[in-house]
């Protein structure tokens, strides 16, 4: 009896397959579901981002319901479903069509998983989903509303925060379009909420995430070394920085960003602001990067409390995602973070501000790159996505907000799934991690079956080995399985 | 009207009097499947559930007798209080024989016809039904055209419709009849339509031999052995439909009276029928037993009496319970009469026959010691009752009353000594037929694990690894199919990996998926070869002068005995007699064909196989001869055959059941089949029928066991067309050969009918821009994986007698010259080499071997255009096809030509 007690393996084993026939006895299936012993890290898994394509159909329908069965028969808990403004809100503002992503959810409910919904209130481009058009309409004209770099270039995925409140949408403002589109998903998705949709992440930036666009695709190369750059350029941006200046007394510090930052190529040490005593450590970079990153965590407030206002009276859960701009972490001045908005150096904690503006808000945050290890980052970046994981939930766990967790690369391979396990076999670790992302990839010889064994082994991340009961049994159980054999040695 | 087998079917006890007592079976477990074993179609707890009364043999008449009889034993008092009453309802399964009318007959004019299919026993009848087109190729049902289906109708899938039946009073002998007319034209494009009966009521199905009913409208003999109706000649059974009839009586004399009359006036070669099929039904039995017991305060003993009204001979099945534990005991004597003791676990009791002849009773006197009095029914030797799949609890005196009265929960702390009693009575059972029960058994196991959500030490261990593997093995196929299909809408993700694949294989190794690389099929049968009876014979004296012309490989027809004639509808693997000739003959030609060189290919049909023999519900899903399967080795997605075993990895083939290759024991059965062929007969390799219907893993798993010299499967399915235009590009059907033929891991290789769909448009239309990719490669298989691709142009299916999809006419040469040239094995079929274009398929066979073409050569179309397609291979051949013009350019090679005619040439380097 002792081993019942302690152990969650033998209950999870049994779970597995007891939910597993479940969902090939669907009459059954309600029933049995519900008896699911398991604690410890929820696993969902991301559907494609276009699963609904920019014409409105269900993409690759028949593979995506044989996928979630697929990973309904492994004991995965729910699905990742992006859902896209420049799709729902194509034609015209306030015109919803939710009805491709209704029959998802149908889909959904049916096998008996979970949702977590992705409000993307930004465009991607691989696949190509835009804006609506009716917004870039307006960007052609106004183009005014993206942010825009040093040399005037705007960027087009997603818009600048310094509009929020402008109402440059036809005469509303962005954060009333977010919020409109918002209170459209939550009464046409009423029936699911808090039953099969149990969480939602808002859309905040570039990729969703709390950002500025600070890096941009300029060319094919990845290996990009440099630090980005501020998008502190476009209009309403300059006019809220000359302002802001004014307002200090220093109205020569608001004339413009600074001078003496690196391009996108350049390394971030070949000019002043970022190297060691640069401009970044004086009173002007500190009146700048606090101004900077202000923007951005107001901005981040703005959505998240209307969010949590429209959501309030449903039991979801709301989160928004931060970045993992590992990149020159192990700097003295960050700058990769600090061009990404984030005011976070060797003297200064950036991410508090961020996760008290969460924890205000009652939001989660979903935290990519679990699957990047610093053994596998170019030496000369200076990078280190583990120090930084640690620094932001840190944070997080020290202003009581749950993180979620994502892998960032879609095909990292086994390496990255160590990785995975790695950081979520932690103590205190994350509620909810996320799988990027199902296709062809994911389902590919290659890479499900290291998949399915992570599966497994997630569902046992809290035992040692000699907590294991009946371990004999289990050999002479002579099951073909090896998998389980590899997993209790 | 008799009564064959009888299932345990339950209602709940109708209370008669002690209300107020609470009993174990109202809170025993409830096993809800039980109660609907037969209203739904197949869910897998159904029919797991309803293995104890599979296999029953027909029922059989106990054979003993009742005796006198004798209540001197039983002992009646004044003091006796009734201290328990209840009745169980009971329901049984009865069969009830009836009919199936089917009536074809030409309507108001004569295009117009009407089908109408009847039946005259009472149920909530529905028609599920589909038709083939013209020029449809497989079996696969299609659609009805919208002003076919009759009011009511509703469509399946994409590819059924289902219709009531309504009642109908056109009834000739009083009984109701229910029927269904189908109106069609005989202008439209439809060649047969296929049929099955379903009756709502019970979920059952209804099948004509195992398989779905067909009505051929066309003169395109495609006899699998379904077909209803006559099609030519009054009252004359031509050649072959008299061999099939012939055939279908040996297997199924007594069940099927063919009647055929009113035979009205031919039209198009269609002519009017009727015909009846026998049929049975099961419907549902109300039965009841009754118990009651009395408590004697004098004796000290409880009299227990069991009244029910069920027919026949009725035996009790009992023991009693000494404690709360559900343990069987045998209790001490004095026993009823007609008593014996069964294995020291339990005793067998014959109730007496009621003088009326209707039921029959019996009394038990217990003593006060024993808590409960169990019990089970026995019928016959295979049919048992018992109370929502336990045992019937009956509770004695007073000493149980606060027992029960904690009924619910302790019903459940002690569910699994419950279970274990009922396991033995199957334990028992299982005398009678050990195997049978022993899976049952481990059915039950199963079941009893996933229901009961166990908790136990015990039940975990034992998890069942079964089913644990096949949940692997399902969420495998699951990753493959999703696989297969996301990554099919990126197909060139695989393009170069292949083309990297291709380029790394060194020039000759042979392989099951290539032989050699340099083989030449040649496709030994067509559609009419069986006729003869002596195929091998005849093929022998052939075999010099195909290895002349220059093959390597022959394709024979498929060898086992089959219910069809060309041998595609197998019966017993290892009856290797067929219209084909019997085995010595198949062997002598086998020796002959290996003396001059040519390897053989046996061609095995894996994905069905027709049963021999009908299960209880009269569905033909078990095997006979040395494979003896049952209904385990069906896959369970085909209602009609009611399957046992998995979902089917692949498409399903409607006419025969289709076999489950994830069962381990079919698979060692087939491997073992395999090499028989191959050691026995000599068979080099495989042309493996049908793979659409099963995954290609499985096919890798048969090749690597039996490593042939080659194989080559067949995966045919559509091409893309839009608005009735054949897509330019096809990647997505060959990608989904591609995907196959990487399922098999390229053990085995596939044929190319994304070429040859395109030399259709390219060579009949004078499209032969058509013959370049968007990338300047061949457009079919041969582009993507030309080691993998067997290019042909015709078979037995797509032209012969049969012309699902010929060739365009006159071209064929053109199709020869193109795929003689290229890349990939190509096969040539039997009645282009013995036709008058042999010197013309030999010149261009002899180009291909002079020059060393292989299944890798390298091709570089030159011209792609409207009339004109050219191509250099290995830069040693330059060919050209269509009437435009075109020259290769005497540049640093000089160039001969080497074979000409009607729009085509080809040329050599000299």
């Amino acid at each position: 009896m002792i081993w019942h007690a302690k152990s969650s393996s033998g209950v999870t084993l049994k779970a597995f397959n007891v939910r597993a026939e479940a969902a090939l006895i669907s009459e059954k299936a309600s029933k049995i579901t519900t008896t699911r012993p398991i604690d410890g890290v929820k696993l969902y898994v991301g559907l494609p981002l276009d699963t609904v394509s920019d014409s409105g159909t269900i993409n690759n329908a028949r593979a995506i319901a044989v996928g979630l069965k697929a990973l309904k028969l492994l004991g995965v808990d729910g699905v990742e479903l992006p859902v896209w403004w420049g799709i729902v809100e194509k034609q015209a503002m306030g015109k919803y069509d939710w009805t491709c992503y209704l029959a998802l959810a149908e889909m959904v409910r049916k096998m008996g998983l979970k949702l977590h919904i992705s409000l993307c209130f930004h465009a991607s481009n691989e696949p190509k989903i835009r804006l609506p058009e009716w917004v870039s309409h307006i960007g052609e004209s106004r183009p005014d509303i993206y942010f825009a770099d040093r040399s005037g270039q705007p960027y087009k995925d997603c818009l600048s925060l310094a509009v929020d409140d402008l109402p440059v949408l036809d005469g509303k403002t962005p954060i009333e379009a977010y919020t409109g589109f918002c209170e459209s998903f939550k009464s046409s998705f009423s029936a699911f909420m808090g039953s099969t949709i149990t969480g939602i992440s808002i859309g905040l930036g570039p990729d969703g995430e709390l950002r500025y666009p600070s890096q941009r695709q300029t060319t094919k190369d990845s290996n990009q070394l440099g630090a980005g750059e501020f998008q502190c350029y476009d209009k309403n941006m300059l006019s809220n920085l000359k302002q802001h200046a004014e307002a200090l007394g220093n109205p020569l510090w608001g004339l413009g960003g600074p001078h003496d930052t690196p391009g996108y190529d350049q390394s971030p040490v070949s000019n002043g602001f970022f190297v060691d005593g640069g401009s970044w450590e004086n009173p002007y970079g500190d009146f700048f990067l606090s101004w900077y990153s202000s923007q951005l965590v107001s901005h981040g407030d703005r959505i998240l409390s209307r969010a949590a206002e429209t959501f309030k009276d449903v039991s979801v859960s709301l989160s928004g995602k931060v970045p993992l701009t590992y990149s020159w972490y192990r700097t003295r001045s960050h700058p990769s973070e600090l061009t990404a908005g984030v005011y976070n150096t060797v003297n200064r904690d950036g991410y508090e501000a961020i996760a008290e503006t969460f924890s205000r808000n009652s939001c989660n945050i979903i935290l990519p790159g679990m699957d990047l290890s610093d053994d596998h980052q170019p030496n000369e970046s200076r990078s280190s996505p583990e120090l930084l994981l640690a620094q932001i939930t840190a944070s997080c766990r020290k202003h009581g907000v749950e993180v979620s967790g994502q892998n960032s690369l879609v095909s990292g391979g086994p390496k990255a799934i160590e990785q995975i396990k790695k950081n979520l076999s932690d103590e205190n670790a994350v509620e909810l991690f996320t799988y990027q992302r199902m296709g062809a990839y994911f389902f590919s010889p290659d890479h499900f079956p290291s998949f399915t064994q992570f599966v497994r082994n997630l569902k046992q991340l809290n035992l040692h080995s000699d907590d294991l009961p009946l371990k004999d049994d289990e050999t002479a159980d002579s099951l073909p399985d090896m998998n389980l054999h590899k997993q209790v040695a | 009207m008799s009564i064959a087998v009888s299932r345990p079917l339950f209602r709940h006890p109708h209370r008669q009097g002690g209300a107020h007592r609470p009993t174990y079976l109202n809170s025993s477990m409830a096993r809800p499947f039980y109660l609907n074993y037969t209203q739904s179609p197949r869910p897998i707890f159904n029919d797991a559930c309803s293995l104890s009364s599979r296999h029953f043999k027909p029922a059989k008449a106990l054979s003993l007798r009742a005796s006198s009889i004798d209540t001197a034993v039983v002992e009646t008092s004044e003091s006796s209080d009734v201290v328990f009453s209840e009745t169980f309802q009971l329901k049984r399964s009865e069969k009830v024989d009836g009919k199936i009318t089917i009536r074809l007959e030409s309507g108001n004019n004569d295009d117009n016809w009407q089908l109408t299919v009847g039946c005259c026993l009472p149920g909530k009848w529905i028609l599920h039904w589909g038709v083939n087109y013209l020029g449809d190729v497989g079996s696969e049902w299609d659609q009805p055209p919208p002003d076919m289906r009759p009011p009511g109708s509703i469509t399946i899938k994409d590819y059924a419709i289902e219709t009531p039946l309504e009642k109908s009073l056109a009834s000739s002998e009083g009984e109701s009849i229910y029927e269904v007319k189908i109106d069609f034209n005989t202008n439209s494009a439809i060649a047969a339509i296929n049929f099955v009966l379903k009756d709502e009521e019970t979920g059952s199905w209804y099948q004509h031999r195992g398989r779905d009913f067909k009505v051929l409208l066309i003169d395109c003999l495609q006899d699998e052995g379904n077909i209803v109706g006559a099609k030519k000649g009054l009252g004359i059974w031509p050649g072959p439909l008299g061999q099939i009839s012939n055939i279908l009586l040996k297997s199924e004399a007594a069940n099927s009276k063919e009647d055929i009359g009113e035979r009205s006036s031919q039209k198009r070669g269609l002519q009017g029928f009727y015909e009846e099929q026998a049929v049975v039904k099961e419907t549902l039995v109300d039965n009841s037993v009754s118990v009651s017991v009395r408590h004697c305060l004098e004796t000290a003993k409880n009299l227990l009496n069991i009244e029910t009204d069920l027919p026949g001979d009725v035996i009790v099945h009992w023991g009693i319970c000494k404690d709360e534990g559900k343990t069987w005991e045998i209790p001490s004597e004095p026993y009823p009469p007609e008593t014996s003791m069964f294995k020291d676990k339990a005793l067998r009791t014959r109730l007496q026959r009621k003088n009326g002849g209707h039921g029959s009773s019996g009394s038990f006197i217990l003593d006060e010691g024993s808590v409960a009095f169990v019990f089970v029914l026995k019928l016959n030797e295979n049919t048992w009752l018992n109370c929502h799949g336990n045992d019937f609890y009956i509770p004695l005196s007073n000493i149980s009353v606060p027992a029960i009265q904690s009924g619910q929960t302790h019903s459940e702390d002690e569910g699994q000594n419950n279970e274990s009693s009922s396991l033995l009575i199957s334990g028992n059972a299982s005398e009678e037929n050990q195997e049978v029960s022993a899976y049952t058994d481990e059915i039950i196991d199963e079941i009893r694990n996933l229901v009961t959500d166990i908790s136990s030490e015990k039940s975990r261990k034992t998890k069942n690894t079964k089913a644990r593997e096949s949940i692997l093995q399902e969420i495998e196929k699951l990753a493959a199919e999703a696989y297969s299909i996301f990554r099919s809408s990126i197909p060139t993700f695989i393009e170069t990996d292949l083309i990297k694949e291709v380029a790394l294989e060194p020039p000759v190794k042979i392989t099951s998926g290539t032989g050699s690389g340099f083989e030449i099929l040649c496709q030994g049968f067509n559609w009419e070869s069986h006729k003869s009876g002596k195929w091998y014979i005849d093929l022998r004296e052939k075999a010099s002068k195909l290895a002349s012309l220059g093959f390597t490989v022959i394709w024979l027809p498929p060898p086992t005995d089959s219910v069809s004639p060309e041998g595609y509808m197998p019966t017993d693997l290892y009856n290797l007699n067929s219209r084909y000739g019997n085995i010595d003959e198949l062997k002598i030609l086998v020796k002959e064909l290996h003396k001059v060189g040519i390897r053989i290919l046996g061609d095995v049909v894996l994905n069905h196989r027709c049963a021999q023999y009908k299960n209880q519900n009269g569905i033909w899903n078990i095997f006979g001869g040395r494979l003896n399967w049952d209904d385990r080795a069906v896959v369970a997605d085909d209602p009609h055959f009611q399957g046992r075993g998995n979902k089917s990895s692949g498409d399903n083939f409607h006419a025969a059941p289709n076999i489950d290759h994830s069962q381990e024991f079919v698979r060692k059965d087939i491997k073992e089949w395999l090499h028989w062929l191959r050691e026995e007969i000599g068979y080099d390799g495989w042309r493996l029928d049908f793979v659409r219907g099963f995954w290609g893993g499985y096919v890798k798993d048969y090749l690597e066991a039996t490593e042939p010299y080659f194989a080559v499967g067949e995966y045919w399915d559509s091409l893309s067309y839009t608005y009735g235009e054949m897509d330019h590009n096809q990647d997505a059907h060959r990608q989904r050969i591609i995907d196959w033929i990487n399922a098999t891991n390229g053990t085995a290789g596939a044929f190319d009918v994304t070429t040859k769909g395109i030399l259709h448009s390219a060579l009949g239309r004078c499209e032969y821009w058509r013959l370049s990719d968007g990338k300047g490669k061949p457009p079919g298989v041969v582009g993507w994986w030309p080691s993998r691709a067997v290019t042909f142009i015709e078979n037995h299916d797509t032209g012969s007698t049969q012309g699902h999809w010929r060739f365009p006419g006159g071209k064929e040469i053109q199709g020869y010259a193109y795929i003689l040239t290229h890349p990939g094995t190509p096969s040539v079929f039997y009645d282009h080499i013995f036709s008058e274009y042999q010197s013309e398929i030999s010149t261009l066979l002899s180009i291909r071997t002079r020059n060393k073409i292989n299944c890798r050569s390298t091709v570089k179309i030159v011209k792609a255009e409207r009339d004109v397609y050219a191509a250099m291979i290995d830069e040693k051949v330059a060919m050209k096809i269509g009437p435009g013009h075109y020259e290769p350019s005497n540049g640093s090679r000089n160039w001969s030509l080497a074979a000409e005619g009607r729009d085509y040439k080809v040329w050599e380097t000299s």
